[in-house]
């Protein structure tokens, strides 16, 4: 184990920024915490014990673009637009008609498609540990575990990205990582653990990444002292964070009361924001769409939210989820049965923020414990038969 | 279930989102709303699907949209999609002339599952638009026909006006070894066929349950009474096929919409098992 003074903490992420950007958490001029790109001389915000957000917008941008296009119009192109088409008499707005004029011409014109993914190198500084899980767990989906894809935006920021975990000392009364198999000092998908001991850091590698950082020179030798300082601080932490619910069944019980009248109760409140989704770690749902000006275009991707009633629209008005309480079971159910039984791992790494920032007050501890045990109202028709 | 999923061919499994390049070589109007669209790659190489499998299709500007491939196989270079104009990019791609360039990334999904079918008596039941991948199916089982025992083809839509591909349906009627047999919910003054739901022609049919694998596509309603149907008749749960229609955006099994329980339809289907449908909460809604 390492150590690093407090006072040698701006000289090491400084060295790092030399090679990389740094993304760490820090104070806007408006005192909300968020990560943010890192420069020398910016002080870090390790007292806020989560960012409003979690770090998933440095890997999952919230707003990607990936498709670059552009038309180059040549010779007769615009001749030979179909109009025969009776289509473009039924557009009575002139805006409307000139947009399809505009499809139809361009269809025409040499089209010129670029690809684009960013992934700079990065580090992710003082993250907490159920936000490096949250990388672990949506990694399942992007590196194409169950068969699927290789994603290659999220893959390619992800091995970009080296993660610096900081142990939480003092838990929220909304944490409840030990209910989700992770802790404040769970090293789970981070490179490196800091944990803050009296006068700095004690400060661990847990990958080659990790090991890369700790090369710096600003390190030293942790004493006897400090290493007995941080499990100390581990522990008591650990201590802290309440148990919120029983794991052992969830899956059985969120099965058996799918059709449970306490979803709809529970759901009564939900605004159906998605607020919740989008300040999760672990949310990975993004919608595809086009955006198009003066002949320049951009195919986005862009952080979605299974809460929309249009999430599951389709073109033809048929939609398979379309009562609030069936779309606000499918979240709960999503993380702690569906995703489990596909991927073996849990879809929520227990950071608490979808308790702290809705607007309702729906707490994920109270769905849980409800929806994930046995109920006890059985519905009288289920009788004696068996 | 066997999975009759292609490999996909290496540049999707590279860039999944990348679109290739396809351009309109015919379009044919076959009612106000449905347009079929003959398409090919433009770097000349086959679209290499299986019948049931989808592709997404890029309007450059406008979005991307799944469509299921209507054209088989078997029919070689080209491939068709019929499409309805209802959203956004459907209506570009009316707009679009010959020779007009779109994306396509794609086949996607797991199609029909030919090796069940073979050597078996196949059902097919299409209800109203479901008519448009089955279509790639029949071209298929027509081209090997010698490869399936009985042939029925039972169809069902809305009003003769809605009808598609009354051309090849005529064809298939005319054949000896397809018993084909279509419906209208409404009738018109013209027709002179059977009227009501496509479960009124089932009625009427004698079926094999121990060599008989229906394959469905349809709107959700039809599932429900047609299923019930065949179940009735003691066909097993795991050789009824059905196709689902889900919104989908990535199509490659990542971006949440068209998920039902652990099951992604773009990718785990969109054709399954009614099997495999049954123990899924929402998949029959």
């Amino acid at each position: 184990m390492k150590f690093l003074a407090q006072d040698k903490l701006q000289a090491f992420l400084g060295h790092l920024a030399g090679e990389s950007r740094v993304v760490a958490p820090v104070k806007g001029d408006d005192g909300v915490v968020l990560f943010r790109p890192w420069s020398p001389g910016t002080e870090v915000e390790l007292d806020v014990l989560l960012p409003k957000q979690s770090a998933k917008e440095f890997v999952l941008r919230q707003s990607e673009t990936y498709l670059r296009y552009g038309y180059a119009m040549e010779g007769e192109a615009a001749a030979q637009v179909d109009d025969s088409h009776e289509a473009k008499v039924v557009l009575d707005d002139p805006a409307e008609r000139k947009a399809a004029q505009d499809t139809a011409v361009t269809a025409h014109a040499a089209l010129v498609v670029e690809p684009v993914n960013d992934a700079p190198a990065q580090v992710i500084f003082g993250l907490r540990p159920c936000d490096a899980r949250g990388f672990v767990q949506m990694d399942n989906v992007f590196g194409g575990y169950g068969g699927f894809y290789f994603d290659p935006y999220y893959n390619a920021k992800r091995e970009a990205t080296t993660l610096v975990a900081v142990t939480c000392r003092d838990p929220r009364s909304t944490c409840f990582c030990t209910s989700v198999q992770g802790g404040p000092a769970s090293t789970e998908g981070a490179d490196v653990l800091f944990t803050q001991v009296e006068g700095g850091f004690a400060v661990e590698a847990l990958t080659d990444k990790g090991e890369t950082l700790l090369a710096s020179a600003e390190f030293v030798d942790a004493a006897q002292a400090q290493v007995l300082y941080a499990e100390t601080v581990k522990e008591t932490a650990e201590a802290r964070v309440d148990a919120a619910f029983d794991l052992e069944g969830i899956q059985e019980h969120l099965r058996a009361n799918i059709e449970d009248p306490g979803w709809h109760d529970l759901a009564m409140r939900c605004i159906s924001c998605g607020t919740c989704t989008y300040v999760c770690p672990n949310c990975y749902c993004f919608n595809i769409t086009d955006e198009m000006v003066e002949g320049r275009g951009e195919r986005i991707r862009t952080w979605d939210n299974c809460f929309n009633p249009s999430y599951t629209l389709e073109t033809s008005g048929h939609n398979p989820r379309d009562t609030k309480s069936n779309r606000f079971r499918n979240r709960f159910s999503h993380k702690f049965w569906y995703y489990p039984e596909k991927y073996d791992s849990l879809l929520c790494s227990g950071c608490g923020r979808c308790i702290t920032h809705c607007p309702t007050r729906i707490d994920i501890r109270e769905v849980l414990s409800v929806m994930g045990s046995e109920r006890t109202a059985v519905p009288a028709t289920t009788g004696e038969e068996a | 279930m066997v999975n009759t999923q292609t490999t996909p061919h290496g540049r999707l499994k590279q860039s999944p989102f990348l679109p290739d390049m396809a351009e309109i070589v015919r379009k044919e109007r076959l009612n106000p709303t449905e347009t079929l669209y003959v398409l090919r790659l433009t770097d000349g190489a086959e679209l290499g699907h299986a019948p049931g499998q989808f592709v997404e299709v890029s309007v450059f500007g406008v979005g991307e949209a799944p469509f299921s491939i209507s054209s088989s196989p078997t029919r070689g270079g080209e491939f068709e999609l019929c499409i309805r104009r209802v959203g956004d990019v459907t209506t570009a791609m009316e707009r679009l002339g010959i020779g007009a360039k779109l994306g396509v990334r794609g086949p996607l999904g797991r199609g029909f599952p030919l090796d069940v079918m073979r050597g078996n008596d196949v059902l097919i039941i299409a209800g109203g638009l479901g008519i448009v991948p089955l279509r790639s199916l029949i071209g298929t089982v027509i081209d090997e026909r010698a490869d399936f025992a009985e042939v029925t083809i039972l169809y069902g839509c809305k009003s003769p006006a809605e009808m598609l591909f009354k051309d090849e349906i005529a064809a298939w009627e005319a054949r000896e070894d397809i018993d084909f047999r279509v419906t209208t919910d409404i009738a018109d003054p013209s027709w002179k066929g059977n009227v009501g739901p496509v479960t009124t022609l089932f009625r009427r049919l004698t079926v094999n349950p121990k060599t008989t694998v229906p394959v469905m596509v349809g709107p959700p309603v039809m599932f429900k009474h047609v299923v019930k149907q065949v179940l009735a008749v003691g066909i097993p749960e795991d050789r009824i096929i059905l196709s689902l229609e889900r919104r989908m955006k990535c199509g490659i099994g990542e971006c949440g919409h068209c998920q039902i329980n652990g099951v992604y339809v773009c990718q785990d289907g969109p054709v399954f098992t009614y099997a495999e449908l049954k123990r899924l909460e929402e998949a029959m809604l």
